[in-house]
């Protein structure tokens, strides 16, 4: 008997009954059930952000607003299909129009803070209340979305490690612009990309697998 | 059950049997093998082999190199069986899992000969007078030492068990010793010999 036909022999005799795996775009609307839940909770224990009556009026806020759910939604549902084998990688291209449209607010958050912000007004103060919220948002929402794509243990760890970050950036951004008045989505970006670029460079060095499975 | 993935697996291998059963599709056997039947899968994973090994064939691999990367396909679908959708067809999952693990594969390939270098006739040695001494100078010639240094008996066993590889049958036959006498006589001589060329 060849050692292919004994490692068949082998894996069927010790076969156990396996809970499949729930469809993808299933899973991945739990959890933006969740985010969204979670964006809520956040958003009584904080509060609106004190002008949210004039934001929601302004399609310059509205729009990296959407952007940023948008983007948190269509990320996750990207992150959920590439971590199966046989989906296409077209998948990744569908956060695309979401961030475009999430884009449009760094520049206008930029602009609008330079021109508005009073010397001396308390921004450093609000910076670390928008800053705990952030990572307060991105601590849960990995927390949840990690056991989740691990089950698949996909055989793209890195590309599925990319969009569920950039997942979890899109919701602990929409978090943020309701709650803060800085506009800090570029920071936002930055905080969330830093453990997707260490979890990349950590999956290609040792922790790839871990990140897989 | 949906049998879009037939054709794609037909072109591939049209010989096996089990193919042409009906109740043996592979996306009925899998999705009994997820439910936990041994047989189903024993099969699915038969019928799947001759596939696998073309694929791989197709890749460039040959030999056992070919099979080792079968059995990595295997064991890969057998982990991540629970992620196969029945609702789906087979083949086209099958083969994005195969064409992963065949793709790490030439991966790995490539960045090994990237980094090795086949040894030439000139890299059999180093530098260092003492490594191209040979080995009945030195390490042989104070074997030889340490044993003439064994009493008789210790030495004949020695001799006879270990440096003429005879028996314990024949040795004892010839040295006219049981066969526990000689065992116990080469125990002794290995050592003292462990002794007397530690001490050097």
């Amino acid at each position: 008997m060849s050692t292919t036909e004994s490692l068949i022999d082998r894996l069927a005799s010790g076969l156990q009954p396996v809970k499949r795996l729930g469809r993808p775009w299933l899973r991945a609307a739990l959890w933006i059930g969740f985010a969204t839940l979670l964006i809520a909770i956040l958003v009584l224990l904080r509060g609106f952000r004190a002008d949210i009556a004039e934001c929601l009026r302004e399609p310059g806020y509205l729009i990296p607003l959407a952007g940023a759910w948008l983007t948190g939604a269509t990320a996750a549902l990207a992150a959920f299909e590439v971590s199966l084998p046989d989906r296409a990688r077209a998948w990744l291209l569908l956060p695309l129009p979401a961030v475009a449209l999430w884009v449009t607010g760094f520049a206008y958050g930029c602009l609008k803070d330079w021109i508005e912000i009073p010397a001396g007004a308390p921004v450093a103060a609000d910076s670390v209340r928008c800053l705990t919220t952030i990572i307060l948002a991105t601590v849960a929402l990995i927390a949840v979305l990690l056991p989740m794509l691990r089950r698949a243990k996909t055989l793209r760890p890195n590309l599925t490690a990319w969009m569920g970050i950039l997942a979890v950036a899109g919701f602990a951004d929409t978090a943020h612009l309701l709650i803060h008045m800085v506009q800090a989505s570029l920071l936002v970006l930055v905080i969330n990309l830093v453990p997707a670029l260490a979890i990349v460079l950590l999956g290609g060095l040792a922790g790839r697998r871990a990140v897989a499975a | 059950m949906n049998t879009r993935s037939r054709p794609e697996i037909e072109t591939v291998n049209t010989s096996s049997a089990e193919m042409r059963a009906p109740d043996s599709d592979w996306s009925v056997l899998m999705a009994r093998g997820q439910d936990g039947d041994a047989e189903s899968y024993r099969r699915l994973l038969a019928g799947i082999t001759p596939y696998l090994r073309s694929l791989a064939r197709r890749f460039g691999l040959a030999g056992p190199d070919l099979e080792d990367a079968v059995q990595d396909v295997l064991l890969t679908l057998h982990q991540i069986r629970h992620t196969y959708d029945p609702a789906r067809p087979f083949a086209p999952w099958l083969t994005a899992v195969a064409r992963h693990r065949l793709l790490d594969r030439l991966r790995r390939r490539v960045r090994q000969f990237g980094r090795e270098t086949a040894l030439t006739e000139a890299h059999e040695t180093f530098i260092a007078v003492e490594t191209n001494l040979s080995e009945t100078a030195g390490d042989a010639g104070r074997l030889r030492a340490a044993i003439a240094q064994l009493p008789e008996g210790q030495r004949s066993a020695v001799e006879m068990l270990k440096l003429k590889e005879m028996s314990l049958k024949e040795a004892s036959a010839q040295s006219g010793q049981s066969e526990t006498a000689l065992k116990v006589a080469v125990h002794r001589a290995i050592k003292r010999l462990r002794v007397i060329l530690g001490d050097e």
